[in-house]
């Protein structure tokens, strides 16, 4: 078995068995946690229309802090709209998902992909520069930030070295790149990037005790 | 087994190959002029798009000489409506395309008598004159080498 | 060794004439994909050529190659190379049959002993010799009995190369490859499902004209036909760069001639000459004619995961196995949770 085969095959699919049971085991294991019961008496109670408001309302700053934050914000928003955009509206990824989960949609031009997927690379680069001349961020930042950094941007990386190839088989760059892509998927449920699926969860959460005490969302 | 003509492309297409081409064959062209340096281009070695070939022969036109050789097969040698650039076609005696070329020459090497076919021909036309000396009622054999 | 001519010797007797001698090397050169610059010395090595035996064996193989090199693009070519190779053996080819075939191979490997070249087509299958057998040997013993004396070693076709149809999964034979199991001599591989027939001779002439090997890949293909792929060198790379993709085989896309991609095309991981060279005469090839490519010169092509599947498709395993995952996980998350309430309670109790 070649390295391509590995990658694909075996790797990926160990992959996503561990990105499965981690990450169900993260959302189930907080989701079932004993939650603490409120004995007050509920002020409106409709719960999820507390979860949606706040899942909503906090994806903007609030405007008393958005000087200090246009930096992160700026940073983040076209981080990820980035890897957004790569993963999902690049055509042979969009036949990859087509053969998972059958359902096929429209992708961009494999230039403006290329394009997007450098500016991405571009602030990630500039992202761990912030993170790490920043004298606060400096100190508070640990193992999971960076290695979840890296462990992120590897696949944007592989993924944009294949058509520049550096002389190296195309076949190796994608077993490269789907290696990078196996690494992230077992990375996601242990790390920080669980975020990606436990965001919706935490604000949601909130969301629904606020609304209940009627505090405003 | 016949020659296989394929069927030519509704869409005028190009891949781009016919343009980069022509500025290589004035390139050519240059060099032959001031250097007296001959270019041969090997058509087999491009990867055309359908049709382009043809659209390559049209844009080259054709010239005032054409050279009909057959050995192994016919071969056309034709001079296009450019001077110094020459289309070369070699089929086999099948008649399947076994080459093609363009040459920027003054006369493409094949062209020339080759001085072991003149050596040869020399030889026989020698033994020719021999045997038809006095006394040969039946002539001489006057066929040339076959091919 | 008796005295063998030299190919410009045969060539003057059948009388070829030089020009003949030089279309002939252009022709080669361009085979050999050498520079036109080269043909004089191509000449010259060609002239002082002697003419080798060659023995080919054919096992476990559809006739498939012989068959594309017999009705090659440039069968004067191949007359002449066949005509100037001394073809001792080929069971499709050659006029004796039984014994006096079997003698006939005896005695060319006698004859040209350490200098003969041997083509193989076809798998040998090793799981029980009477799989395939000629004049009741086995194509094992009859491959190492003529290799043993054997200047170098053309394994013809996919087949021969890699292990071919025969040995896709499950196998039923035991089929391997040549390479498998020549390990002493020189094996040059030419793959494919066939292999372009030009690709053969000039692999073939090459040999003949300067005595050595190609450039090979680590898979034994000459680099001069296998070292890029189809991909790099496919005419309707413009529209999968642009994302234009046919989606399926008679829509808008494919009547354009947009990237196959999606269709299942191997071609990004395919090394063959198909894209430049082209079949019957440089007519055209798979991808040209619609059909997306099957990869069919490289190993295991067979069991690549579906010829109508996209090179990007991956294989995630199957429900059951991503259930079961799902199922750990929620057992986990559970557990998990259940640790913390009796933790919880346990600290409510003693606090």
């Amino acid at each position: 078995m070649n390295l391509l085969e590995f990658a694909r095959g075996p790797a990926l699919q160990v992959a996503v068995y561990i990105f499965i049971i981690g990450s169900l085991w993260r959302l189930l294991g907080i989701l079932w946690l004993q939650k603490k019961r409120d004995f007050s008496e509920r002020r409106n109670g409709r719960k999820i229309r507390g979860a949606l408001k706040v899942i909503w309302n906090r994806a903007f700053t609030a405007p008393v802090f958005r000087e200090a934050t246009k930096h992160a914000r700026f940073m983040g928003y076209t981080l990820h709209i980035g890897l957004f955009v790569t993963v999902f509206l690049f055509i042979p990824h969009i036949v990859f998902f087509k053969g998972l989960i059958g359902i096929d949609w429209p992708g961009l031009p494999n230039n403006v992909i290329f394009f997007v997927g450098v500016i991405t690379v571009g602030v990630g680069v500039a992202i761990l520069i912030r993170r790490m001349t920043h004298p606060v961020l400096r100190l508070i930042s640990n193992f999971d930030d960076y290695f979840s950094w890296l462990v992120t941007l590897l696949p944007v990386i592989t993924g944009l070295i294949m058509p520049i190839r550096f002389g190296v088989r195309w076949e190796t760059l994608l077993a490269i790149h789907i290696l990078s892509v196996a690494l992230l998927l077992i990375w996601i449920p242990f790390s920080k990037l669980s975020h990606a699926f436990l965001l919706i969860v935490s604000r949601g959460t909130t969301g629904a005790i606020l609304e209940r005490r009627g505090a405003r969302t | 087994m016949s020659n296989i003509e394929p069927i030519s492309s509704p869409i005028p297409y190009t891949r781009g190959n016919v343009e980069p081409l022509l500025h290589e064959v004035v390139h050519a062209l240059d060099r032959l002029l001031e250097d007296d340096e001959a270019t041969v281009i090997d058509l087999a070695s491009l990867p055309f798009g359908p049709g382009e070939l043809d659209q390559l022969e049209e844009r080259l036109g054709i010239g005032e000489l054409t050279a009909e050789l057959n050995a192994l097969g016919q071969s056309i040698i034709r001079e296009t409506a450019y001077p110094g650039v020459w289309w070369l076609e070699h089929r086999n005696t099948e008649g399947d395309i076994v080459g093609r070329y363009i040459e920027i020459t003054r006369a493409p090497e094949i062209l020339m008598s080759q001085d072991a076919d003149i050596g040869a021909g020399r030889a026989q036309l020698g033994d020719n004159l021999e045997r038809a000396g006095p006394g040969n009622e039946n002539g001489a054999d006057n066929e040339p080498r076959p091919n | 060794m008796k005295d063998i001519p030299t190919l410009g010797d045969i060539l003057q007797a059948r009388g070829v004439s030089r020009r003949g001698f030089l279309k002939y090397c252009s022709a080669t050169a361009s085979l050999l994909a050498l520079p036109p610059a080269m043909v004089p010395r191509l000449a010259n090595a060609l002239e002082q050529t002697r003419r080798p035996s060659v023995i080919w064996l054919s096992f476990q193989e559809c006739t498939g190659c012989t068959e594309s090199l017999t009705r090659s693009s440039s069968p004067t070519l191949e007359g002449l190379i066949f005509d100037t190779i001394s073809l001792d053996y080929h069971h499709t080819l050659q006029a004796a049959a039984g014994e006096a075939a079997e003698a006939a191979r005896h005695a060319a490997m006698e004859e040209n002993n350490g200098n003969y070249l041997v083509l193989v087509d076809g798998s040998i299958p090793l799981g029980n010799p009477g799989f395939s057998t000629i004049a009741g040997m086995s194509n094992y013993d009859m491959l190492m009995e003529t290799v043993e004396g054997a200047a170098a070693v053309v394994a013809i076709g996919s087949c021969a190369a890699f292990g071919g149809i025969p040995g896709a999964n499950p196998n039923p034979t035991g089929a391997v490859s040549v390479r498998d199991l020549i390990k002493d001599k020189p094996v040059i591989n030419v793959p494919g499902c066939p292999p372009i027939p030009m690709v053969i001779t000039a692999v073939l002439a090459q040999y003949l004209t300067f005595g050595q090997l190609p450039e090979l890949d680590r898979h034994g293909r000459p680099m001069a036909f296998f070292g890029q792929t189809i991909h790099d060198r496919c005419y309707r790379r413009p529209f999968y760069d642009q994302g234009k993709f046919a989606e399926t085989f008679d829509d808008e896309g494919a009547r354009k001639g947009w990237c196959l991609f999606k269709l299942g095309c191997k071609g990004p991981i395919t090394y063959n000459a198909c894209a430049t060279m082209k079949w019957n005469d440089g007519t055209s090839f798979p991808i040209e004619a619609g059909h997306p490519c099957l990869g069919c010169s490289e190993p295991g092509f067979w069991d690549k995961g579906g010829f109508y599947n996209a090179v990007s498709t991956g294989d995630i395993g199957s429900g059951k196995a991503l259930a079961g995952a799902a199922a750990a996980g929620v057992v986990l998350g559970a557990t998990a949770a259940a640790m913390s309430r009796a933790r919880r309670k346990k600290t409510m109790k003693e606090g």
